[in-house]
């Protein structure tokens, strides 16, 4: 028996500097940037990749976006060795919102390997352009998959069909905890960035250097992989899908009024008494704001 | 089983409906201890409320939601914290936060009129949905709030740092089929964006365009730890308690947490608005260098750090701050952790590139060093240029001086670090 | 437990050669290379070399790739043109050696490591894969131990299972801790070593061309370098053109670095100060400077805003100064034609300055700064290169070749790895491991290769072609007295003859301190240049970066734990290791001196004394062109 694995994967702009361009009001200029397969959808995919190389599988790897997000999927596909990729793409589905987005992926999901239902979908933790990591949990539930969160190593029991895996809960100024859940198949996992995939024999390293290799070849070609989707393919109301879909809208965006702006260091004498009480007088302002 | 909700189409127009009413925070706890932020949280929904109630005359309550085995006698803590009420679900099964099981149960409780019997019972029967709800944004209610609103089929805005409740005038293509209309008790929710200077306000709004009219309730959040401030304690505050007998899914109860590990790192950065750090400049006196270096965090209440070249046990110092301070947990910069305190004070630290990629980010930076070409000086907002020796103490007793002005605030942070 | 017939330690360019030949024997065989990708842990000079010689076969990179070695260019240039300098402050004399450098020779390729062994590696791992085989990267050998009875070796690394094989070849370099852990050899002492430090500087390729005097794209130039800029030190410096780079440093002998400490990169600052080579290094360089009284969040802004111009600027600049790069660009309709290209590249100079206040200014550009021990042949090669099933090829071996101006250990890396295979492949078809049989039998098939007896022997012809070509330009009355003996001994080729025939039987390696003197490499060369050498004046004065900056250039993989432990913080040595290390991760604290490894950059100088490793599998630094 082999996996149904799915990998859900997001085009995004690449804010490293030397990329990034913003707009003279500080919103990201988008035209301008460029963009590539999201950090996080990249480790989602090498998460498919170690389930494939490890249990073997057949892998779909989708992306909801504009024509051009078929990058993504291309880039993934060299990571992961997918065996199709889907593109959902339609005006319909622009300026979605998470819950609009989910609706789109669900039924996408749905529609993979031919409509056989998927055992595990992986997605990244989050995205790095403004989606906070909604998204996969809205799509797995919509499925009714059980979601694990911040998965950061899992294996399989085939043959029970059940999911080992260990999360990190963060909880920021509280503890950390490491939690070892064990579900049932179909699961969804949201993979953490500090996931790696562990391949410790030298069989598996052979076997994932094999399937990289395919992956290379295949992602050179990745247009003969390619399904794209539109809302009629998918069978999805509009009413339900894109902006009508959307409960949440941006109202406004605006500068975060920030403490002090400017960077040049003000030089005071370590005998100046005064300046140090400015400097004191300032530390209280900004603390007790 | 609950039902995924499949999206349904309503024609109700109505713009203020009781049906939507109060707000109900998620409270999140671990092993019977509640989560600090938890507190953070209700603190602004007790503000939130006060003010909405004053503004729309109205008596719509902070509801409290705990979910948790052996939690009960928390919630007396969650009154005295701020909220009007809390309805609680303890059960062997809702020990671990195990996200399917307590989407259903928090689903069932905010949906259910029951729930309000003792709270509100005017409105238990036309109840449909709360009006607003909060979740924490950590690796629990990040996820738990997006699965939530995926059950109650409403919006969601992650991540919020600041939130407003006002009547706007709205023109929106879709929304409202770009006529202008007035919407009342709208949360604004802000969200600082990517690059962290910007701050995005997000709505979650009725559909009033009559092709695709829909109505979105609550309006629901998740809300960054240490945004906000706890209410100050008060044992003396009243509320309602009130228990709720979940039902499960006998599928879901094979979704089993096998094990849990809690790891605390006993230097939280994250917790402090200040961080004092210290470098190699400590080295005319290592040991009296350290102590003015921990009293003066002492009286701005501040995390101590380290430079990289401390961590590697340089001085001999008696095992106490060998234990304490000279531990690779403390170290700033790109071996160590990276921190972005409101301020950053570096004493005795040349600013090296490696760590100045843990700081740079900190909002107000303050070098004290007397090297003025020390590389510090190029990122920092204020040098004092001097010795260690000298400055640190005039500024603890000029600090000492304006003890009032610090007082108020040790008054938080003292109740804050009890719970 | 996992097994496989034939284990390489190290994916070097030594060890590939390996995988390589034993594929091509029909072997199946695996290779464990510690950093995360091949050629991510390697450092060279370099020239790689092709030999031809009356002594016996050599195994040349061409036999071992093939023709395709030849073809897709995983080299930089060809060197046509080799030259000895011998400098004293601002003058130098200069000696076309191209006579010498062609003496046995097919060809010489000036190549950077991180980009030929990522070519070797996808033809071994092509080759491998085919057996089953194949290269594992980011994987460290911790421990082999022996399964007597049976004749295997369980290896065990700090990332896989362990697993059984029947032969480890030991590729694992200069600071090889397979010999350590097998208790082969001693660490290389330090008379047996050189410290080779460098520093790869960027220059487009026509400037390249035209700077020295090379009339073909594909092909390049070597300098070498005596006299006052080896800073007193036994050794010399060279310079290679690569094909938009040049590669700068020298290689000195380690003993005389411990007698008289200096920090390695002020070898390659000598170098880089060097008048003459300043002026071979300059560059236009933008000077990006953001006015600190804007906001924080335009800072951040203007700066973004200026890298990706600069960034456009540095690519279309490259395109403009480049030949394929360029006839490709066109080709591809990316642009329509040169004059496009050079009239987009001077309206982003102008909107840089214009737009951005970046100013222009003639300076150079470093890539990348780099240190490693090389083992000298001569002094410190393994006689019998084999422990047991373990055999030791290139660097592991102590196989270096030092001569005079000649540094070779990649070609002669490769030559062991052949014989290596051939050796093993022949034990596996028996079945017989035994030292008798495998052992005994690479340590004749390496005596036999022509590499090992330049180790052994001077080879006087090549010292002749050195002396025609010298003699033509230095009268012999420029030297004093006792130099002037010396020259004129060994310019009379009888005499010369019958001296080296006596070197050579009396014990080459014995001689080799009074070969390798003060006088031979900086007294002479100087007394040189100042008598004979031109005059060169610089332009500007080159702003060279502190350690600090080079080391902020660098990659690292960290990893919290050292793989370095003191033994004794109170050692003399450590003491000179502060100065010594190339990365200051040595200091000096009250009297102790302690270690941050955190920069450490793998060259082994400290690890005589100390407890040395490699970092774990992927860890510790990553070098992008080596
Ligand atoms: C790969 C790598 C990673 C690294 N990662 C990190 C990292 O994460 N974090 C880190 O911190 N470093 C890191 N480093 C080390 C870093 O490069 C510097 O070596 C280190 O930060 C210097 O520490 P320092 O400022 O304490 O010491 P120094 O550079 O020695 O500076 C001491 C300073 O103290 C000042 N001083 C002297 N006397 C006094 C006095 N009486 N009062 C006040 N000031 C005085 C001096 O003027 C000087 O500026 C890393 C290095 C490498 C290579
Ligand atoms: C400055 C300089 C200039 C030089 N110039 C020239 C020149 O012009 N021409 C020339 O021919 N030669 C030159 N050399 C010498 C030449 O570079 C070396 O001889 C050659 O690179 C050695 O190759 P190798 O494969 O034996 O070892 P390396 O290239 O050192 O490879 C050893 C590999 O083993 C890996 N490894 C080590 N331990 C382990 C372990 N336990 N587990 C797994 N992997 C491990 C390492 O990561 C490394 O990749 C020069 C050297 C220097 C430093
Ligand atoms: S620590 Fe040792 S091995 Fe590392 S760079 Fe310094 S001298 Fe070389």
């Amino acid at each position: 028996m082999t996996l149904n694995i799915a990998v859900l994967v997001k085009l995004e702009p690449d804010f490293s500097e030397g990329s990034v361009s913003y707009n003279p009001d500080g919103t990201l200029n988008r035209a301008e940037t460029k963009s590539k397969l999201g950090a996080h959808s990249a480790i989602a995919s090498l998460a498919a990749f170690y389930t494939k190389v490890k249990y073997g599988g057949y892998i779909s790897v989708s992306s909801m976006g504009p024509p051009m997000a078929e990058i993504a999927l291309q880039e993934a596909q060299s990571i992961c060795d997918a065996d199709e990729l889907h593109l959902y793409s339609d005006r319909l589905f622009a300026s979605a919102d998470t819950l609009a987005t989910a609706e789109v992926l669900q039924q996408g999901i749905r529609k993979m390997n031919n409509g056989k239902e998927m055992d595990i979908v992986f997605s990244g933790h989050r995205a790095s352009d403004g989606e906070t990591g909604q998204t996969g949990p809205q799509t797995a539930w919509k499925l009714g998959f059980t979601f694990l969160g911040n998965v950061i190593d899992f294996s399989v029991d085939l043959n029970k069909r059940f999911i080992l895996a260990k999360r990190l809960v963060a909880l920021p100024g509280f503890y950390d905890i490491v939690e070892e859940i064990q579900a049932p198949l179909p699961v969804f996992i949201a993979i953490d960035p500090l996931y790696k995939p562990i391949f410790d024999t030298i069989s598996l390293r052979l076997t994932s250097s094999r399937y990289l290799k395919e992956a290379k070849e295949r992602a050179a070609n990745y247009k003969t992989y390619l399904k794209v989707l539109d809302h009629k393919k998918l069978e999805l109301d509009p009413r339900f899908v894109g902006l009508p879909g959307s409960p949440t809208i941006v109202h406004k965006v605006e500068k975060i009024p920030k403490a002090r702006t400017t960077r040049t260091a003000e030089l005071i004498e370590g005998y100046d008494r005064e300046g140090i009480k400015n400097t004191i007088t300032k530390i209280l302002q900004l603390v007790q704001k | 089983m609950i039902m995924i909700t499949m999206n349904k189409i309503e024609n109700n127009h109505s713009t203020n409906n009781d049906s939507y009413r109060h707000l109900f925070v998620i409270i999140e706890s671990i092993n019977n201890e509640l989560i600090p932020a938890s507190l953070e949280m209700l603190g602004e929904a007790r503000r939130q409320m006060d003010h909405f109630n004053l503004k729309y005359k109205s008596n719509e309550k902070v509801i409290a939601i705990h979910l948790g085995h052996g939690i009960k006698d928390l919630s007396k803590d969650l009154i005295s914290y701020g909220a009007d009420a809390v309805i609680y679900a303890d059960d062997p099964h809702l020990k671990y936060p195990i996200n399917k099981i307590y989407t259903k149960i928090i689903s069932q409780i905010v949906t259910d009129p029951h729930s309000l019997k003792e709270i509100s019972p005017e409105y238990v029967s036309i109840f449909k949905k709360p009006r607003y709800m909060f979740f924490l944004a950590d690796s629990i209610g990040r996820h738990l709030s997006s699965t939530v609103l995926a059950e109650l089929d409403s919006g969601l805005a992650s991540d919020i740092n600041k939130l407003v409740i006002s009547d706007l005038d709205i023109k929106h293509q879709h929304k409202t089929k770009g006529e202008t209309i007035h919407y009342q008790k709208v949360l604004e929710m802000y969200r600082p964006d990517f690059s962290g200077f910007l701050w995005t306000t997000i709505l979650c709004l009725d559909n009033k365009n009559p092709e695709i009219a829909k109505e979105f309730h609550p309006q629901a959040c998740s809300i960054i730890p240490g945004a906000f401030q706890p209410c100050v304690q008060d044992t003396k505050r009243t509320g309602i308690i009130s228990q709720f007998s979940p039902q499960f899914d006998e599928q879901d109860l094979k979704i089993k947490v096998v094990k849990q590990e809690l790891v605390k790192n006993p230097v939280q950065f994250e917790n402090y608005k200040i961080i004092v750090s210290f470098g190699r400049g400590i080295k005319e006196d290592p040991e009296a260098n350290i102590k003015l270096v921990e009293k003066l965090a002492k009286i701005l209440d501040a995390e101590i750090g380290i430079s990289l070249p401390i961590s590697k046990k340089i001085f001999h110092l008696n095992e106490k701050y060998d234990s304490i301070y000279i531990t690779p947990n403390r170290v700033v910069g790109t071996s160590g952790r990276k921190v972005t305190p409101v301020i950053y004070i570096a004493v005795g630290i040349s600013g090296a590139i490696q760590h100045l990629d843990g700081m740079k980010d900190s909002d107000f930076i303050i070098a004290i060093n007397p090297d003025e070409n020390s590389p510090i000086k190029d990122v920092c907002d204020v040098f004092i240029k001097g010795r260690m020796e000298d400055v640190i103490p005039v500024i603890i007793d000029e600090l000492s001086k304006r003890s009032g002005q610090l007082k108020e605030k040790e008054i938080q942070v003292n109740t804050y670090g009890k719970l | 437990m996992e097994n496989c017939d034939v284990t390489i330690v190290g994916g070097g360019s030594a060890g590939l050669a390996a995988l390589k030949h034993l594929s091509s024997l029909g072997k199946q065989a695996i290779l464990l290379e510690a950093g995360k990708e091949i050629g991510s842990k390697n450092v060279s000079g370099g020239i790689l070399y092709s030999k031809k010689s009356n002594n016996g076969k050599i195994y040349n990179v061409e036999d071992i790739y093939g023709e395709s070695f030849l073809t897709e260019y995983p080299y930089e240039r060809k060197i046509t043109k080799y030259i000895l300098n011998a400098t004293s402050k601002d003058k130098v004399f200069s000696i076309d050696l191209t006579e010498s450098h062609n003496y046995q020779t097919n060809f010489g390729y000036s190549v950077l490591l991180n980009k030929l062994n990522s070519w070797f590696a996808q033809e071994a791992q092509n080759a491998a894969e085919r057996l089953g085989g194949g290269i594992i990267t980011g994987v460290h050998v911790r421990a082999l131990k022996w399964e007597e009875k049976r004749s295997k070796i369980i290896v065990q690394t700090d990332e896989l299972e362990e697993f059984e094989t029947k032969v480890v070849i030991a590729a694992d370099g200069v600071n090889s801790e397979i010999a350590e852990m097998a208790n082969a050899r001693e660490k290389f002492s330090p008379s047996e070593l050189y410290q080779g430090v460098k520093v790869l500087v960027k220059l487009p390729e026509k400037i390249i061309e035209e700077r020295f005097e090379i009339n073909n794209s594909e092909e390049g130039a070597a300098h070498l370098f005596a006299g006052d800029v080896s800073l007193n030190l036994i050794g010399g410096g060279f310079l290679y053109t690569n094909r938009d780079s040049l590669s700068i440093g020298g290689v000195y002998h380690y003993d005389s670095l411990l007698e008289n400490p200096i920090e390695p990169a002020e070898i390659v600052n000598s170098m880089l100060k060097n008048p003459l080579i300043s002026e071979l290094i300059k560059d236009e360089v933008p000077i990006k400077e953001i006015d600190k009284t804007l906001s924080k969040e335009q800072q951040v802004r203007k700066s973004f805003a200026i890298t990706k111009l600069l960034n456009n600027w540095n690519e279309l600049r490259q395109l403009y100064y480049s030949h394929k790069l360029k006839e490709k660009s066109i080709a591809d309709r990316k642009y329509s034609s040169e004059d496009e290209i050079k009239s987009k590249l001077d309206n982003l100079t102008k909107r840089l300055t214009d737009e951005y206040n970046i100013k222009f200014k003639t300076n150079y550009i470093e890539l990348e700064y780099t240190t490693k021990l090389v083992p000298d042949g001569k002094r410190g090669r393994m006689k019998k290169p084999y422990h047991k099933n373990i055999l030791f090829i290139g660097d592991a071996a102590g196989r270096g070749l030092f001569f005079g101006p000649r540094i070779e250990g990649l070609n002669v890396g490769m030559d062991d790895a052949a014989r290596a295979s051939i050796a093993v492949a022949r034990s596996l078809d028996k079945n017989n491991f035994d030292s008798d049989y495998l052992g005994e039998f690479y340590t004749r098939l390496v005596e036999e290769s022509p590499y090992t007896v330049d180790m052994k022997e001077i080879d006087k012809q090549y010292l002749n072609v050195i002396l025609n070509s010298t003699r033509k330009r230095i009268p012999s009355n420029v030297l004093g007295l006792k130099h002037k003996l010396l020259f004129n001994l060994v310019s009379n080729d009888g005499l010369r003859n019958f001296f080296i025939t006596m070197i050579n039987k009396y014990g080459y390696t014995r001689l080799l301190s009074f070969i390798e003197s003060e006088d031979v490499y900086f007294k002479v060369p100087i007394k040189i240049a100042d008598k004979l050498g031109t005059l060169n004046t610089a332009s500007y004065i080159p702003q060279i970066p502190t350690i600090q900056d080079r080391v902020a250039k660098l990659c690292y993989h960290e990893d919290n734990i050292s793989h370095i432990k003191i033994l004794d913080s109170s050692k003399n040595f450590l003491r000179k290791m502060v100065v010594l290390c190339p990365t200051k991760c040595y200091s000096l604290e009250g009297d102790e001196v302690i270690l941050q490894h955190e920069g450490c950059i793998e060259c082994g100088t400290c690890s005589k004394e100390t407890e040395w490793r490699h970092p774990r599998g992927e860890k510790g630094v990553i070098f992008k062109y080596g």
